[in-house]
């Protein structure tokens, strides 16, 4: 393996008697789709954040695109593009302008249509940003995510709160940014999406990793160990039959 | 400089969108304004008077002409009925009946002389006590003139104001401090902590933009506003009300303009430090920022240091007796203290996320 684009180890934080991540240690490689699994709770989002400079870790060492994110967290921010969970745009703009307000806080010019044509949402570009669907919000956050043309972006539970539909959508999203070879490394608690979407997956619950693989090699572990369903794995399951009935057409208006 | 220049752009265009903003901190203060001139509290020392002539002789014409002359009185001539009917509807703050025998000359020994009787609105004391006022002093004139004799003891009166100032003269500058800080403190707080509450801020703190130039943008926005602001109500409050400023209008903005930053850093140290906007009423009720004649001994000294309170000092000192920047430097220095602190405060606690 090359030089990997993420590299952390023995990441450690508290915060006063709960200590969220308790030795974190694992590398992204280039061009990879990674994915941090677990509960709620488990430490995924204090982790992804230390990555991206928002968060000092108490212990430990992290370096995004070679540079060591405690030291110089303002060009980990320079290098990477992130959808952070609970937080939003600023308010009065339109879809366009706010893509236009982020590129101005990386201090460089940007075709923001050119943007939102990437996530689809070049119809939707004088439109207010409050106006939008949750799918919508949530495509425009990616184009904000790729304002500084960044080698890895961060996504926190991109599809919370989506409708089937929605979801689908951005997996696609997800899967054409990965093949302009930017890496991704994304938090879900959806297994399936991470399924679809991820070459690795690390599962982390109270603050530990504990698996890490592709998901297909963590399947095959626990189908060696002897494991069998106690119900007989049916060939389709609910949100198929959701699909088959309502289609893979986005709603949104 | 440039990125500043171009957030701060891009706030501004917002701020214009943002109908709530615009109506309290511009469309407010302007109703306000024309809401006090309407009640005309303006007229504070001024009186109208009905006036009853039953007399209708050349000595009533000459007395009614002379309270006519006077400046604070506003006459109108009726008859008793109407002019009665109007004092109960507060259109006349008196009224006075000349009655039938009515005539300036020497009075005849064990005659009676003529009696003006006054109708007054009780309403209005203050007015009413100013008419009887200006009555007693014309009566008194015109008994020395027509009984060619002089007063025994005489009175001068020394202008000490060289002008005339009405209660909107005082009223204007109150007016002008009170949203200059209403402004920079109610709006940036509440706006900026709502943004942190909704993880705005936290988004942006993800980029590489750096929090001094986040905040120095958000100052300059508040000022360019602050500027707009007080022009909008100093021209209103001068071409409109014709309120008299004393001292130099340039003097005036830059004393509110100083004001603005002082308030402006301690908005900034306030919605650095609250987490919720439930929080930013209460920093207020507790009162520091109101000078106050009824706050406790105890509080006396935090209150007479307020910002608010040297501003509304300067501003009142060069609006109405016209100082200049140099006489009120106290207030000046006041300020800028103000602003130092507020400032290094901002800068050294300011919270971009909730815990």
């Amino acid at each position: 393996m090359t030089t990997p684009i993420i590299s952390v180890t023995d990441l450690r934080k508290r915060y006063g008697e709960i200590e969220a991540v308790r030795g974190i240690s694992f590398t992204v490689a280039e061009g990879e789709v990674f994915g941090l699994l677990g509960p709620n709770g488990a430490g995924k989002t204090t982790t992804v954040e230390i990555l991206e400079g928002l968060r000092n870790a108490d212990s430990g060492t992290a370096s995004v695109a070679g540079i060591d994110v405690a030291r110089d967290p303002t060009g980990v921010k320079r290098r990477i593009g992130v959808q952070l969970q609970a937080s939003a745009f600023p308010e009065h703009y339109t879809t366009k302008e706010v893509v236009e307000l982020f590129g101005i806080f990386y201090d460089r010019t940007v075709d923001a249509l050119a943007l939102l044509r990437q996530v689809d949402l070049a119809d939707r570009a004088s439109q207010r940003q409050e106006k939008l669907s949750g799918g919508q919000r949530q495509r425009l956050s990616i184009a904000v995510a790729l304002v500084n043309e960044p080698r890895v972006i961060f996504l926190d539970e991109p599809t919370t709160g989506l409708d089937p539909q929605a979801r689908r959508n951005l997996w696609a999203l997800v899967q054409s940014i990965r093949d302009r070879g930017i890496t991704v490394l994304l938090t879900t608690h959806y297994l399936d999406e991470a399924e679809v979407l991820c070459d690795r997956v690390a599962i982390i619950d109270e603050g530990r990793i504990v698996a890490l693989a592709p998901p297909r090699t963590l399947i095959a572990d626990l189908l060696g160990r002897g494991f069998t369903k106690p119900v007989l794995q049916q060939q389709a399951n609910l949100e198929d039959v959701f699909l088959d009935l309502t289609g893979h057409e986005l709603r949104e208006d | 400089m440039r990125q500043v220049v171009r957030y701060t752009a891009m706030l501004l265009r917002a701020y214009v969108r943002d109908r709530s903003a615009v109506f309290f901190s511009l469309l407010l203060p302007l109703m306000f304004m024309l809401i006090f001139g309407a009640l005309n509290l303006g007229a504070f020392g001024h009186v109208t008077m009905g006036i009853v002539d039953e007399a209708r002789n050349a000595d009533s014409r000459r007395f009614v002409d002379q309270l006519a002359g006077i400046g604070e009185l506003t006459v109108r001539e009726g008859a008793l009925d109407d002019e009665k009917a109007r004092l109960s509807r507060s259109e006349r703050d008196m009224v006075v009946a000349i009655p039938a025998d009515f005539r300036l000359a020497p009075p005849q020994p064990g005659a009676s002389v003529p009696t003006l009787l006054v109708y007054a609105n009780d309403g209005r004391a203050q007015q009413v006590a100013v008419g009887r006022a200006i009555l007693q002093q014309l009566i008194a004139e015109t008994s020395f003139a027509v009984t060619r004799t002089s007063p025994v003891v005489q009175l001068t009166q020394e202008q000490v104001s060289a002008v005339r100032l009405r209660y909107v003269d005082f009223l204007v500058p109150g007016i002008l401090g009170m949203n200059v800080m209403q402004l920079a403190i109610f709006s940036v707080a509440f706006a900026l902590v709502a943004d942190k509450q909704r993880g705005v801020l936290r988004r942006i703190m993800a980029t590489p933009f750096r929090p001094i130039r986040f905040l120095t943008s958000q100052v300059l926005l508040r000022l360019v506003l602050s500027v707009i602001q007080i022009l909008i109500l100093l021209g209103v409050a001068l071409l409109v009300f014709k309120v008299q400023v004393v001292g130099s209008v340039l003097d005036l903005l830059v004393l509110t303009t100083l004001g603005s930053i002082a308030f402006l850093t301690v908005g900034f140290t306030l919605a650095g430090w609250a987490e919720t906007v439930n929080q930013v009423p209460q920093f207020f009720l507790s009162g520091v920022f109101f000078p106050t004649d009824v706050v406790p001994p105890l509080l006396k000294p935090i209150s007479e240091h307020a910002p608010l309170t040297y501003l509304n000092d300067a501003v009142r000192e060069v609006s109405t007796q016209g100082a200049t920047l140099w006489d009120v430097r106290g207030d000046v220095l006041g300020l800028a203290v103000w602003s130092i602190v507020g400032f290094l405060l901002a800068v050294r606690f300011f919270k971009f996320q909730t815990s």
